[in-house]
Formats: C-alpha cells, sequence, structure tokens
C-alpha cells in the first residue's frame, strides 16, 4: 500500500465524522499537515516513506472518531447527566415488561403448545423483542429534555425547591383522594360500576357478577372500607399542610402495609364475589395494587439518603 | 486504576486548560499547523498534533482565529492568526493565568511551609 494512501484513508475515516460542510476543508488541512509529517518522519530517519511507516504515524495521531471529537462539540442525544437514570429506567421498565410477559406466557391458551421451549419461543417473540419500545420511548424523552435545555437553558437553571423534601403535588393528592373515594364507593357497592356505565340497562348476569359474597362482608369488607377511608383525613391533612412530616409519613406506611395485608387476606381467603370470572378478575386487581403498594414503598425507602455511618437519615 | 494512570490524567486535565493559552500567544503572526507545533516545542511545551491541527479550528470556528489558505510558500498550508476578539480574548485569558498562578504559587508555597 502506497503511505500516501494510508494517509488519504486514515483522513477519510476522521472527516466522515464530521458535519458535511466541514469535511472537505478539514480534510485538505489534515492531509497536507500528516503529508509533511510523513516527510519529516521519513528524513529523520533516513529512509523513504512506508506505508508501515505512514499507519505508525497516524495511530499516533489518535483514533479517527477521537481525532473527529476534538474538532468540536459532539452531539449528545442524552445529556450524560441523565445517563445513569436512562440506563435505571430501561432495566426497570424492561423488567416489569418482560416479568409480566412471562406470566403471562406461562398460561398459554387451550391448544396452544405448552413445552418449555415453545413458551420461552413465545415470551421471546412476544415480548422481548417488542419491548423494544420502551427504550425507544426513553430515548425520545430523553433527547427532547436534553433539546430542550439545550434551547433554554435559562429554563433548565437550578432553583431551589422548598427544602422539606416531604413536599406534594397537591394534583397528584387530589388524584388519590378521588381515587380513594372510588374505590370505597365500589367496595360500599360494585353494581354502581354498572348504574353508571350502562345507566342500569346492564345484564342481570353482569349485576350477578358484582355482587359480594357473604363471606367476604362478614370478614374482609369492613376492614378494608375503614383502612381505605382512613387515609382520606390523612391526605387531606398533607393537602393543606403541603408536605408530609415524618409522622405523618411513617402513619401512612403502616396504613399501606395494614391494607396489603388485609388485600393478601381477601386473595387467599374464600371468594369474594359470586362468579368465579369476577373474583379472579377483582383478586388479580388486588395483587396489582399490593405489588404496586409495596414496590412504592421500597422505593422510597431506598431513596432515603443515607448518612456517612451508613444509617438511612428521613428527611421527610 | 495504578497510580501513573491517575497521575498521568490528572496531568492531561492540566495542560488541556493551558493549551489554548499556549497556542494563541504564539499566533500575534500568521502561522500554520506544525510551525506553531515546533514554536511551541522550542519554548518547552510539546503539543501532539492529534491535539493541536483540532483545537486551532476549534478556536476559529469560536471565532478567535482567522485563516487563509497560501500556496506561494511551498505547498498548500493553512495559517491562522489571531483576529480583533482572539487579541481580546489572549489578554483576559493572560490576565487570567497571572492571577492563578499567583494564587497557586501561594497556596503551593504554605502546603511547602
Amino acid at each position: 500500500m502506497n503511505p500516501l494512501d494510508v494517509i488519504v484513508a486514515y483522513v477519510a475515516d476522521v472527516v466522515r465524522h464530521l458535519p458535511r460542510r466541514e469535511r472537505g476543508d478539514v480534510a485538505l488541512e489534515l492531509q497536507a499537515l500528516l503529508g509533511e509529517a510523513l516527510e519529516r518522519k521519513a528524513q529523520e530517519e533516513a529512509r523513504p516513506a512506508d506505508a508501515a511507516m505512514a499507519i505508525a504515524l497516524v495511530r499516533a495521531f489518535g483514533e479517527p472518531a477521537e481525532v473527529a471529537s476534538r474538532y468540536g462539540t459532539v452531539p449528545t442525544i442524552i445529556a450524560p447527566a441523565d445517563a445513569r437514570r436512562f440506563v435505571r429506567l430501561t432495566w426497570i421498565g424492561l423488567a416489569v415488561i418482560w416479568s409480566l410477559g412471562l406470566l403471562a406466557s406461562v398460561q398459554p391458551p387451550p391448544g396452544a403448545p405448552s413445552d418449555p421451549l415453545s413458551l420461552l419461543a413465545t415470551w421471546w417473540l412476544r415480548v422481548v423483542v417488542p419491548s423494544l419500545w420502551w427504550p425507544g420511548v426513553l430515548v425520545a424523552w430523553f433527547a427532547a429534555a436534553n433539546l430542550a435545555d439545550r434551547r433554554r437553558p435559562r429554563a433548565s437553571t437550578w432553583k431551589p425547591r422548598d427544602a422539606r423534601s416531604g413536599r406534594v403535588a397537591r394534583g397528584g393528592l387530589v388524584l388519590a383522594m378521588i381515587g380513594i373515594v372510588a374505590g370505597l364507593a365500589i367496595l360500599a357497592e360494585p353494581r354502581l360500576v354498572l348504574d353508571l356505565a350502562l345507566g342500569g340497562r346492564a345484564a342481570p348476569e353482569a349485576y350477578l357478577a358484582l355482587t359480594w359474597t357473604d363471606t367476604f362482608l362478614q370478614r374482609q369488607a369492613f376492614v378494608l372500607f375503614l383502612l381505605v377511608a382512613s387515609s382520606l383525613p390523612l391526605f387531606a391533612h398533607v393537602l393543606v399542610q403541603g408536605h408530609w412530616t415524618p409522622r405523618l409519613r411513617r402513619v401512612q406506611d403502616a396504613l399501606a402495609l395494614l391494607t396489603c395485608a388485609a388485600m393478601v387476606w381477601t386473595v387467599l381467603d374464600g371468594p369474594a364475589l359470586a362468579t368465579s370470572a369476577g373474583d379472579e378478575a377483582f383478586k388479580g386487581g388486588l395483587v396489582l395494587i399490593a405489588i404496586v403498594t409495596l414496590a412504592e414503598l421500597a422505593w422510597r425507602s431506598w431513596r432515603l439518603p443515607r448518612s456517612p455511618g451508613g444509617l438511612r437519615m428521613r428527611t421527610s | 486504576m495504578g497510580e501513573a494512570d491517575v497521575s498521568g490524567k490528572l496531568e492531561l486535565e492540566l495542560r488541556r486548560g493551558v493549551v489554548v493559552l499556549a497556542a494563541l500567544s504564539q499566533l500575534r503572526e500568521p502561522r500554520y499547523g506544525y510551525e506553531l507545533r515546533q514554536a511551541l516545542a522550542e519554548q518547552g511545551m510539546v503539543v501532539e498534533e492529534g491535539t493541536l491541527y483540532p483545537l486551532l479550528r476549534r478556536l476559529e470556528s469560536q471565532g478567535a482565529l482567522a485563516s487563509e489558505w497560501r500556496v506561494d510558500e511551498g505547498p498548500p498550508r493553512r495559517y491562522y492568526a489571531l483576529n480583533a476578539e482572539g487579541r481580546a480574548l489572549l489578554e483576559r485569558l493572560t490576565a487570567s493565568w497571572r492571577a492563578m498562578n499567583d494564587t497557586m504559587d501561594r497556596l503551593l508555597e504554605e502546603g511547602t511551609r
């Protein structure tokens, strides 16, 4: 290989990382500089330049991509400061999608193959491969945030927050309270849903499906109602105060744990609804709520700042 | 990471900030890449070619340097020189460097007492 060909190939590899409008000019300059450097090197070593000498020269100059990055600001899709959060959210999201998909895959529809290899193939093709939408959404989200920060740096300037980390988003709290009231109404009379949705024109079987069993009404219904309802005054208090105090947070955590225990008790005890399909759907919902509640408790506990001694510090 | 690695990286960071000022200081007169590198090396500031040449382009795009191609003194070469903005920048950076240098001297002096 001709030594000048080495330089031309190297320069081409450098400039292909640059914006198109800069390529020609940088290539011309870099080629001239490296060509002169090669001539000098040949004079110093008192022998004609060859390909090996040219390769050694450009390797010392640097990796093409790295050299190109020194020519200007490298565009970043995700801001370096967001990289860890992006990776964490990606894996958490994928873990949730894959786990739920795995649970669905181990219960194949009637007639579908149920050997482990087929289940795994189904899970791979129907869950894992399509799940790549999640990192795609995150990339788009973080890229948009990064672009907005660069376009309007003033808007992203740090501003002091309320030092009390237990400060609440009032809108979210109001929504949670509406959800609690709706949950209590359903607990008191689940058939209300049919009346509201269909104006009382639902089939009698539908009403039957949403009828609590006597066992549930005598055992868990009151306990669940009481526990869920007791969150209302707590949330109302926090709404007025505007932040969580450590004591209120402890009360909320205790209530959440007790409610989870009551939900687990309901799931493990006899039927809660008169029909098996309705009962399964209701208990599935309870399991989901319990998982989300416990995950939120674990997440909040994990996020507590640690003191230098390793003890977690409650700041809210 | 070895001690030599850490030391090498930190030294590189120290030099990175100085190279800009060193390059600007030698561009009161037009110079092309290799010529500038030689001028710096002769005064004890050895800068890798792979660092210096892209830096010149960057300073030009930031408005501190002006450049032109010259073909009358041998092979075509791109010459860089400070423009008015570059001269003002050099003055500001020189003042900052001297102030920092004095501060660092005092700090390091205290450390050896």
